[in-house]
């Protein structure tokens, strides 16, 4: 392959990858936009979405119907599992620390994460099939070649591949479906308001609860759809995947301003093509430490992101 | 009285882990306890490194594994004899003590004015890139081999040696002790009381002119030289540096939920909190698990019923059950359980 | 010279502008007031003076110099120390390994004595055999990003509250803001903390600084206490003190900073009138001791009776100034409070 071919690959990896990374950066914006807390438990769900899938691949034999079927299932119970597991862990973790000092709903959200993760790892253990009659439950699981590796264009030395089209196919149209819902529905202005100023939306008539716990069911179903097609394009899961996950799409979240979706999205391209460029012209052991490196450059030049809006306290 | 009861706590508890060993000499055991404790001791000195932070300063850290394994390897590296430096215990602590130092500066400067929930996130970035960056140099730190045989400790001549373990335990418990009185001491003065007001008020703590990020980088890099000291005295014990993978997340965590279950910002209940989390993952579990075993309630195929599967679930648990109905910890410190209780919540005196 | 100059003062806050081009000079040992409606940007001012807010424009001169970090030669020279540094470090650590190997593994015999002059020779050799790609592209990235972060921090923190309380600054706040679970007197230490010299060390090893300090430290504190009539209730934690004696404490602790200018907010917000007219008296002891005092009230007796100038602002500008007596009869005072519609001019 020729120097632009490579270059080309690159931009189509990072492209989708970045789209998977943007997904679950949306939830964790959503989120703290909200209530200003970092989901930690945000990279797990994410985990157990895709252990989800799986697990639905195995129940219902998706593997052996078409995979237009697959598929949806697939994206219509793994977003309702993660964002209803989300809006569970809010109503029962995070809702009673409210008032709480910054600590209490941090540290109860590495907790919420501790707990995903056991949950994956004795998930992991199903006597199923598909996860290995449950012989060797820590150990990642393949998830099944349901969408192609078939380049579609042709026979040439890049690689587009069918996956690569249901990455964005899946994404892109959800990506314009959130911006339309928040920006025209009354439930979007509504948490775009309690995001700006929790006591005059309540002041408004506005049911903030209700209106959170709405925020997490959505950021959750972010990570359900996140799962699946990250599970499609990787074909390999493992119980503690949502770790890195979680660091990468933070990272995204915060470069492109945390409370911004628009800036999700943005970062988590950015953060997507900066590994696959990584990957490729560097050494791959050392995307996760650039990774970090872009972390800080971006908290300490700019840490309101780059279409975030600044933070000030109230005296 | 109650604040003389909790000032002698953590030198009692001191006391009686102490004389365990005297015991076991008279009562001969197969299983000494006195071995099951040492690792609690390490964790204990990790708890307090995470309870100057977190505890005194209000910071979270969720990296404190990436400070014991700079720890660990800088001792390995300055005592192994494949390396020219060779330095014994004393002086490789000692120096290991001011890498920590360092590390936990260069790590602090960037980002130590930025909010609690972000620094968090950056403390567990930089636990994982520090795995990664030690597997990576694998010419210095032999990648997932590690770095041994090390020589054991000489003290005053005598030397250490990994079969008679009441030398270890003094050495760990002489530790300890000398960082409870550092601590002790810092929390009882004008830097401690800095400290607290920042965790109490941050902004009117700067308007008082106490320069806060100055205060927040000494207890940064003073947490960070604690755990790397950690690490030292684990890897000095063990032999060798262990592998990169050793110091994960869970040790983290462990330390997290030292500090948060025992007390924060109280150091006898961080001791307490030791001795309860960090017990019970190496003295239940593990006895748990043999018991198990012996009685074939153990099976390959069925992941439920391995003891140690279950350590993530009932960390997590216990970290969101603390901070739903006992935020301050078992052995809570004056300050937070007023912090986390307002007073509209309680009986005051006044 | 006056204590504070304020030029041309201007913050703001996304797309609203709080404070506007506002003017204000205090002469020393004064007690100005600054008043207002609601809202009309009066603790924004205060907030800009100690640093809690950075203007969009304007001066804030305080005894002369302005209220933030000069950028001096040292700066310069501290700033290119950090990026020569953060260069030299990021050449090291980008060719470590290589380094390490040339210096200690070729030259590492084991049980042998270690050369150590060799290493020096063999890692300068190391270097120079491709200084480009070795050296030089590692050393401008890492001086340009460590001194372009040392620079950004420090850009950043040049007006932090803390630079305007070593210039001579105290503040009370709106709503109290003290160290609620430490006792009165911890406060009033706190207080005192930039002028205290124990250090780390003498903190952590106990050395005899640390006990002689803590002893006069006390009993200057007990003083302050005293002199703000609180005395008995040094070993009370602070959130159980009563609303008054809890404003009192603030003024203790602002107090114990020893400052040349007290700004002090809302200070007889919530106070019955028996409180107010002690609170009076207290403005004026302080007042006798020399210290310039800038007071944001809404109670028009405490207003009315103790200053000496008095500052008007509305919707984030000086609408008026002058004495008690020239601002109340002024027709854009009354105008702000009361609306255009009344004709009658209060009298106090």
């Amino acid at each position: 392959m020729s120097g632009g071919e490579v270059l080309l690959q690159q931009l189509i990896i990072g492209l989708s990858n970045g789209m998977i990374i943007a997904l679950i950066a949306l939830g964790y914006t959503m989120v703290y936009g909200i209530i200003e807390l970092i989901n930690f438990a945000h990279g797990d769900l994410f985990m157990l979405g895709c252990f989800c899938a799986l697990t639905l691949v195995g129940a219902l034999g998706l593997d052996r119907m078409a995979v237009g079927v697959g598929l949806a299932v697939m994206l219509v119970v793994t977003p309702l599992f993660c964002g209803g597991l989300n809006w569970l862990v809010d109503r029962l973790a995070y809702r009673h620390l409210r008032e709480s000092t910054k600590l209490a709903p941090l540290v109860s959200a590495i907790g919420v994460s501790f707990v995903f993760m056991n949950f994956g790892l004795f998930w992991g253990g199903l006597p199923m099939k598909v996860f290995g009659m449950g012989k060797a439950a820590a150990a990642p699981k393949d998830f099944p070649l349901l969408v192609s590796n078939e380049n579609l264009f042709g026979g040439s030395a890049v690689q587009f591949t069918a996956k690569d089209l249901m990455v964005i196919g899946v994404t892109l149209p959800l990506m314009i479906a959130l911006t339309w819902f928040v920006k025209q529905t009354r439930a979007g202005k509504a948490m775009r308001a309690v995001a700006q100023d929790r006591v005059a939306a309540q002041l408004m008539g506005i049911d903030v609860n209700r209106v959170i716990g709405q925020t997490f069911l959505i950021g959750g179903a972010l990570a359900g759809v996140a799962s699946v097609v990250s599970a499609l394009y990787n074909n390999s899961i493992y119980f503690q995947m949502g770790y890195r996950a979680g660091i990468d799409a933070f990272t995204a979240a915060v470069l492109g301003g945390i409370g911004s979706l628009p800036g999700a999205v943005l970062g988590g391209l950015f953060i997507g093509f900066a590994r696959a460029f990584c990957d490729q012209y560097l050494a791959t052991r050392w995307t996760n430490v650039m990774v970090f490196a872009i972390l800080i450059l971006v908290l300490v030049f700019r840490p309101s992101g780059l279409l975030g809006a600044k933070h000030g306290e109230k005296v | 009285m109650n604040r003389l009861h909790r000032l002698r706590f953590h030198w009692t508890f001191l006391a009686v882990i102490a004389l365990i060993p005297l015991v076991e000499t008279v009562f001969p055991h197969q299983r000494h306890l006195g071995e099951l404790l040492r690792p609690i001791f390490i964790m204990a000195i990790l708890g307090l490194g995470l309870n100057i932070l977190t505890g005194f300063t209000g910071i979270l850290n969720l990296g404190v594994a990436a400070f014991m394994a700079v720890g660990a390897y800088s001792y390995a590296i300055l005592t192994c004899d494949i390396y020219p430096f060779q330095l014994g215990f004393w002086g490789a602590t000692g120096l290991t003590i001011l890498i920590g130092l360092t590390v936990g500066l260069l790590l602090g400067l960037p980002t130590i004015r930025l909010r609690g929930d972000y620094l968090a996130i950056v403390t567990l970035g930089f636990g994982e890139i520090v795995q990664d960056v030690l597997k990576n140099l694998d010419t210095i730190t032999k990648g997932t081999q590690g770095i041994n045989p090390l020589p054991a400790p000489t003290f005053f001549g005598y030397q250490f040696r990994p079969d008679r373990y009441q030398p270890w335990y003094y050495l760990f418990l002489a530790f300890v002790a000398l960082i409870v009185l550092l601590n002790r001491n810092l929390q009882r003065s004008r830097v401690g009381r800095a400290w607290i007001s920042i965790r109490e008020d941050e902004l009117a703590s700067a308007c008082v002119g106490i320069n806060t990020m100055k205060m927040k980088l000494i207890a940064f890099s003073l947490g960070a030289a604690q755990c790397s000291l950690a690490g030292a005295l684990w890897t000095s014990f063990l032999g060798s540096s262990g592998e990169p993978g050793n110091y994960d997340f869970q040790i983290s965590v462990m330390a997290v939920c030292i500090v948060i279950v025992g007390g924060m910002g109280n150091i006898g209940g961080v001791l307490l909190g030791a001795l309860v989390v960090s017990g019970f993952n190496s003295i239940v579990l593990e006895n748990l698990t043999n018991f198990l075993k012996a009685h074939e309630l153990i099976s390959t195929t069925s992941v439920l019923t391995v003891p140690g599967n279950w350590k993530y679930l009932l960390f997590g648990l216990a970290l969101i059950l603390m901070m739903r109905f006992r935020p301050e910890g078992l052995l809570p410190s004056r300050q937070t359980k007023a912090e986390l209780h307002p007073a509209s919540e309680r009986d005051s005196p006044a | 010279m006056n204590i504070l100059e304020i030029n041309n003062l201007t913050v703001r806050f996304g797309g609203l502008t709080a404070v506007n081009a506002v003017n204000l000079s205090l002469p020393p040992h004064q007690i100005t007031s600054l008043i207002g409606p609601n809202g009309a940007g009066k603790t924004t001012v205060f907030n800009a003076i100690t640093g809690i807010h950075e203007p969009v424009a304007g001066r804030i001169v305080f005894n002369g110099a302005e209220a933030r970090r000069p950028f001096r030669s040292t700066t310069a020279i501290a700033l290119t120390f950090i990026a020569i540094i953060a260069g030299v470090s990021l050449a090291l650590a980008a060719n470590i390994q290589s380094l390490w190997e040339t210096a200690v593994t070729a030259h590492y015999q084991y049980r042998q004595a270690f050369p150590w002059r060799d290493v020096c020779a063999s890692v300068v050799a190391y270097f120079a055999d491709n200084p480009v790609a070795r050296f030089v592209w590692p050393f401008l990235v890492g001086a340009l990003l460590g001194g372009g972060a040392a620079f950004v921090v420090w850009q950043r923190s040049r007006r932090a509250p803390e630079i305007a309380a070593r210039a001579g600054v105290a503040r009370t706040f709106q709503n109290i803001r003290l160290f609620n679970q430490m006792t009165a007197l911890d406060n009033v230490l706190l207080g005192m903390d930039r002028q205290l010299r124990s250090r780390f060390w003498h903190d952590a090893l106990r050395l005899p600084l640390f006990w002689r300090e803590r002893r006069e430290a006390a009993q200057r504190a007990m003083d302050g206490l005293r002199f703000i009539g609180l005395a008995k209730e040094a070993h009370q934690l602070a959130e159980n003190l009563s609303y008054g004696h809890q404003r009192r404490l603030e003024i203790a602790r602002a107090l114990a900073m020893d400052p040349q200018l007290l700004l002090l907010d809302e200070p007889a917000a919530g106070m019955n009138p028996a409180e107010t007219r002690a609170l009076m008296e207290l403005i004026r002891k302080i007042r006798e001791h020399g210290v310039t005092i800038l007071l944001i009230e809404h109670d028009m007796r405490v207003v009315m009776g103790i200053s000496e100038r008095i500052a008007v602002l509305d919707h984030g500008e000086k609408i008026a100034e002058g004495t008690p007596k020239e601002v109340c009869y002024d027709a854009r005072v009354i105008e702000a409070y009361l609306g255009k519609s009344h004709e009658d001019v209060p009298t106090t």
